[in-house]
């Protein structure tokens, strides 16, 4: 390439992201894609940390009243949106209630909530029935639905219509009319943005922009992205499939790291409402059958850098981690004694409609590796090999099996999902409201309200191994182990840094 | 002649209703749900529900594809379930990479594979011929796929001559188009020449046998004005038909060209809502793509008629 071309490429950033970026809407669309577009265009109250603290970000401060019902925020001055307009609290007030439609801590914050108010430009009150310790981290968490700060008119749109205005106070502008679904979207510098003072972390702290334009390549193939990244074509590529990674690194122009430092946890659901998963004896027999190294050798393989083995329904490494009631899934596997539980169950050889997304790397692997076990464990499988659309329609269906149902899918959760239950939505086991599977358990109930009203860091640990516990008790679904992503980019970018989502903010491209 | 045309292409409004109709109910019927794939993993199934309601995919089938096809009578293919973004911008920001695909490969198919065929029928039974037919069969039996691949790894990451993907459009520049396009060329027109010379190479046999070749050979006419003149031109429709029919082909390999090559086509866009459900532009995609498909089979039959002149509608 030409040297000119390159000068004139310096200020771009070519950016393979994990998926086709089709809305950009994160309020209606929870996929992460959409949350990495969206943290970059809108701002939010506050951030949070890589120590999982929450930081003011668009807030300047708080206060909260001595009863902890009222919290007061002050706002940055000079805060804008990419159309020229200031940020209000009413735009933040509209903002909050789309958002509390959707995320299960906005509901419970709608639930006590008596009024939001701004009595000035500068000023944002709520005000609560009850204290609500997690106001923080709810207003500042990254996981998807994100209280993302959109001007009063778009905010106003139903939270499950997409909205087609795509106007922010973040650090970066969404160019709608250079988009091309499904192959390129780009993004341009906010020069009315201010950034904040402090260093940035994660999505804390200033948001500095060294790079004028950003530009989404969408590249589908793993092959062809990981060329284009060789050959400099883009400059970070933000999941390479661990196949490729041993390539990669032979490159001497290119940088390979782990991605999120909080990883994924597999996921084997079971279906609650139908036979035999309705009985938690079977739910049982196949925990105490499960291997999660077999999983994770099949979903990562040998690198046993990229996966642990982690007893547990939370993400290891972070505060509150715990084991508790974990024995289940250690120690070597019992066939026999699941085997002898089943039959104590009446399991009577029926069909179990295993449904595995085949068009998903991580959902066949783990798919393969659950038809094998319940065939080990004398169960019945009825493997159907679906894409994730019909897996993803299918799942919702709670009719019996007969009727279109399903006994098992596979699935993944975010790490940075699995810290506490507020982002949790695959642990809340609150039957027919419950995330697919729909798992009913008043212990992991109690557990997580534990968690929400604990007064300090010692009782929300108490309660978070309280709910794990009861999690494997009643089985809420099968943690098939905790794996880590790659991510790689060109040594001529800096300022890459692990985080749960890509951080454009401190990168820097010569 | 005009008559004819205008017949044909009256009688493309029955066959556009058909596949209407066909497409509508065969993604009516189709497991999978758009509302689903939009919510993404984290939302509840109430949510799911909610969302589909609001895009209207709780309505009966008649009532989405009445208003569908009202919308389509006045030229509305409606809007992408995802984007909100019109399905004919979305269409025709992709046209351009996929009609440059596509026009290229048949022109280098063309040119490369009628020669070959010709040169195979009259070298037949040589080595020459051998080789012809070596390569026709390699170029139909290696999956589009790999030989992307292979292309992209050898013009692209090792000699570096060639970029590995994208496209950049003609009106940056005819070489950065071109750079763009050389590889997913090379790489689609592989089975469409092997088609074409494998086709020329028989007509050519067959009319190369004829005694007015023979009389043109003793009437002392050089070999090059019978093989293109007098033989092929009588061999032509037959690879005209075939060309034709390729044409079908060539869309279902543009689809994998686009995906190797990360190419921004209709190819990938149908893919890519295929793969989300995004019904209006899967409907919006089949039904041009069978009314162009209509329009190459009309080309094809007029074309008959000027290589033939004993053809007359």
């Amino acid at each position: 390439m030409p040297n000119l071309a390159l000068a004139q490429n310096a200020k771009v950033l070519r950016f393979i992201p994990q998926a086709n970026l089709s809305t950009l809407d994160a309020i209606v669309g929870t996929q992460y894609v959409v949350r990495n577009a969206a943290i970059m265009v809108w701002d939010t109250l506050y951030g949070v940390n890589s120590k999982l603290e929450p930081q003011p970000q668009m807030a300047e401060g708080h206060e909260v009243s001595d009863d902890g019902k009222t919290w007061t925020f002050k706002l940055r001055p000079g805060l804008t949106f990419h159309d020229g307009e200031k940020v209000l609290p009413k735009d933040i007030i509209a903002s909050l209630k789309r958002w509390m439609v959707r995320d299960s801590m906005g509901q419970m914050i709608a639930a006590q909530l008596v009024a939001m108010e701004g009595p000035d430009d500068l000023t944002f009150r709520i005000r609560m029935s009850k204290p609500f310790p997690k106001m923080l981290f709810a207003l500042g968490k990254a996981n998807p639905p994100m209280a993302l700060v959109m001007p009063e008119r778009i905010a106003s749109t139903d939270a499950f219509k997409v909205i087609t205005e795509f106007v922010g106070s973040g650090p970066m502008k969404f160019d709608k009319a250079n988009w091309v679904p499904g192959s390129m979207a780009v993004f341009t510098k906010f020069d009315g943005y201010t950034p904040r003072e402090e260093p940035s972390d994660w999505s804390a702290g200033g948001k500095r922009m060294f790079v004028d334009r950003i530009e989404w390549n969408i590249i589908t193939d793993p092959a062809t992205a990981a060329g284009a990244l060789q050959k400099g074509e883009v400059d970070w590529w933000e999941n390479p499939i661990p196949d490729l990674v041993p390539l990669l690194k032979k490159n001497s122009n290119v940088a390979v790291d782990i991605a999120d430092p909080l990883g994924n946890i597999g996921s084997l659901r079971f279906n609650h409402l139908q036979p035999p998963f309705n009985d938690v004896r079977i739910r049982r027999a196949v925990l105490m059958a499960l291997s999660q190294e077999d999983y994770m050798r099949a979903v990562v393989g040998d690198d046993t850098s990229l996966w642990k083995v982690s007893p547990s329904f939370f993400t290891p490494g972070t505060p509150d981690y715990t084991t508790d009631g974990g024995d289940i899934l250690m120690g070597p596997r019992k066939y026999d004694a699941a085997k002898a539980l089943l039959k104590e169950a009446g399991y009577n050889g029926e069909k179990i409609a295993l449904c595995v997304a085949t068009d998903v790397a991580i959902t066949k692997a783990e798919g393969d590796v659950t038809a094998d076990l319940l065939q080990r464990i004398g169960m019945n499988v009825d493997y159907q090999s679906l894409d994730w659309g019909t897996v993803g329609a299918r799942r919702a269906k709670k009719d019996p099996v007969s009727q279109g149902g399903w006994n098992i899918f596979h699935t993944w959760h975010a790490g940075a999902d699995c810290i506490n239950p507020a982002p949790y939505s695959a642990l809340q086991a609150t039957g027919d409201k419950a995330w697919f599977g729909w798992p009913k358990s008043d212990k992991v109930q109690a557990g997580i309200d534990e968690w929400y009203n604990a007064p300090d860091p010692a009782a929300e640990k108490v309660a978070l191994a309280k709910t794990n516990r009861a999690a494997f008790e009643d089985v809420i679904y099968g943690p098939t182990g905790f794996f880590l992503g790659y991510q790689a980019w060109r040594k001529n970018v800096t300022g890459v840094v692990k985080a749960p989502f890509p951080v454009f903010w401190d990168v820097k491209k010569t | 002649m005009f008559a004819y045309i205008l017949r044909r292409i009256v009688a493309t409004i029955p066959v556009m209703a058909i596949v209407a109709l066909f497409v509508f109910s065969l993604l009516y019927l189709a497991p999978g749900d758009p509302a689903a794939i939009i919510a993404g993993d984290q939302a509840s199934p109430a949510d799911v529900e909610r969302i589909r309601e609001s895009l209207g995919l709780d309505r009966p089938f008649v009532v989405r594809f009445g208003e569908w096809v009202w919308h389509v009578l006045q030229g509305d293919l409606g809007q992408s379930i995802f984007t909100n973004l019109p399905v004919t911008h979305m269409i025709a920001q992709r046209v351009e990479p996929t009609l440059s695909l596509m026009v290229l490969t048949l022109v280098f198919s063309v040119v490369v594979a009628v020669p070959m065929g010709v040169v195979a029928a009259w070298k037949q039974g040589t080595w020459i011929d051998r080789v012809v037919m070596l390569l026709a069969v390699f170029g139909f039996s290696v999956p589009v796929f790999v030989v992307g691949y292979l292309m992209a790894y050898a013009f692209a990451l090792q000699l570096e001559w060639l970029p590995v993907q994208g496209y950049t459009p003609i009106a940056n520049g005819i070489w950065p188009w071109l750079s763009n396009l050389i590889l997913p060329v090379l790489t689609l027109g592989g089975a469409f020449i092997a088609l074409i010379a494998r086709i020329t190479r028989a007509t050519m046999l067959e009319v190369l046998s004829q005694d007015y070749v023979r009389t043109a050979k003793a009437k002392g006419v050089s070999q090059a004005p019978i093989l293109f003149v007098h033989a092929l031109k009588n061999a032509s429709v037959p690879i005209i038909t075939v060309i034709g029919l390729g044409v079908a082909g060539l869309i279902g390999g543009a689809v994998v060209t686009e995906s190797v090559f990360a190419i921004p086509g209709v190819g990938r866009l149908v893919v890519d809502a295929i793969l989300r459900r995004d019904y209006p532009i899967i409907q919006g995609v089949v039904l041009i793509f069978s009314f162009v498909y209509v329009l190459v089979n009309l080309c094809v039959d007029l074309m008959y008629t000027v290589f033939d002149p004993r053809i007359r509608y």
